[in-house]
């Protein structure tokens, strides 16, 4: 038997857990979207951090932009949102390696997160910091799911009969 | 003694149901996780057919320019023993500015005859203008090549650059442009118009990011990268390789 201060923890965090969940839905999203449009340029953005050969780097980046609107819609809807944060979870880790990778080798890049990126122009600066910083937040909503992937409005819910 | 018996039953029956339940959450995560993985990896399967299918799209009915040199990715000016590779975005801003510093020191060089300069118009910025300029542009400058006049329109283009973010200069205007360097023939104006060479444009483009190049403007000398492009850095580079 939950008493009434634990009950109300656990309805406390499926809340923060469905903001969570909604808040990684519209990243993914919004990621996705910006690269869907020109996969070519996607591959290049790819390309640009020198770590896959370039016919491998265009595979790898007409496919992200789909799996990140996948990750999205299936978080959106709540469905298999444990595995689905999970994989959240090592693409996030990926790209922060990535980016470390690409700032240690002195690499003058855009990171391609929610834009196409590329190598920068002379007179810009990459904003190496700012993107880790970023990806590490995703990271954290992406482990707080991982941790607790009850949430409301979710189509897991409705599979487990909870609603 | 009944009742005990009846308590235990209860108990039992709800153990039962209990673990039911457990096993009937265990196969819906099973089959929910099982289907997530098999969509996601079609997901990713249907991203590279949609981008090979754009890309044999965009690169169906390739012309490539018979002036082209470098298995058909450049055009050529002078013909010095220094190769100098410049990729270059007629949209690009930091290239108008390296043409606006350099482009009477490689008029010297050229005329020198210490170097050959192979000039690959490369299309990445696309987005940055509303008609795809950067394509548009890159296929005019194919065609004016063709008309011997790769140089001289190459010059004019980036003398005329439209800023990022606008709709870039129109196919009349690309012409018109053509036409004030002497390409006065209907050759060029239906290539533009035609849009002749602008697969080629995309072949450039991939096969300039196969080699690594992700940006504009990249200047080789001698294969090797130029890092300061200015006007001196650039002599000094052709110094360096000819000695």
């Amino acid at each position: 038997m939950e008493t009434g201060q634990s009950a109300r923890m656990t309805t406390g965090w499926v809340w923060i857990s469905t903001a969570a969940r909604l808040g990684l839905a519209v990243v993914w999203l919004v990621a996705g979207g910006l690269k869907v449009g020109d996969l070519a340029e996607s591959g290049r953005a790819v390309n640009a951090y020198e770590i896959f050969p370039y016919e491998v780097a265009k595979v790898i980046g007409a496919a992200q932009p789909f799996l990140e609107i996948a990750l999205g819609l299936l978080l959106l809807a709540g469905l298999a949102v444990r595995l689905s944060a999970g994989i959240s979870a090592v693409l996030l880790v990926v790209f922060i390696a990535g980016i470390i990778s690409a700032w240690t080798r002195g690499l003058q890049i855009d990171c391609g997160c929610f834009s196409s990126g590329g190598t920068l122009g002379a007179g810009e600066s990459p904003q190496y910091t700012w993107d880790i910083v970023r990806d590490t937040g995703f990271l954290l909503l992406a482990g707080l799911l991982l941790w607790r992937p009850r949430t409301r409005y979710s189509i897991d819910g409705v599979l487990m009969g909870e609603v | 003694m009944s009742g005990k018996n009846n308590r235990d039953r209860a108990k039992a029956k709800r153990v039962v149901q209990e673990q039911l339940a457990k096993e009937r959450r265990r196969r819906i995560t099973l089959w929910t996780s099982l289907g997530v993985v098999a969509l996601l990896i079609i997901v990713g399967l249907v991203g590279w057919g949609v981008a090979a299918g754009q890309e044999s799209d965009k690169t169906a009915g390739l012309t490539t320019p018979s002036v082209a040199v470098d298995d058909g990715t450049a055009f050529a000016v002078g013909t010095g023993p220094v190769k100098v590779d410049i990729y270059e975005d007629f949209m690009c801003p930091v290239c108008g500015e390296f043409e606006t510093g350099a482009a009477t020191t490689i008029d010297q060089l050229v005329a020198a005859n210490k170097v050959t300069v192979q000039y690959h118009p490369i299309a990445i910025l696309d987005r940055a203008s509303s008609t795809e300029y950067s394509t548009r542009s890159a296929a005019a400058s194919a065609a004016a090549a063709q008309g011997g006049k790769f140089a001289e329109y190459h010059r004019v283009l980036f003398a005329n650059q439209p800023a990022e973010g606008s709709a870039g200069l129109d196919n009349a205007k690309l012409i018109e442009l053509g036409k004030s360097v002497g390409l006065t023939d209907a050759a060029f104006s239906d290539a533009v118009n035609g849009g002749t060479y602008k697969a080629w444009a995309t072949k450039v483009t991939d096969t300039a990011a196969s080699r690594g190049v992700n940006s504009t403007p990249t200047v080789l000398v001698g294969g090797k990268a130029l890092e300061d492009r200015s006007a001196q850095g650039l002599t000094a580079a052709v110094e360096a390789a000819g000695a």
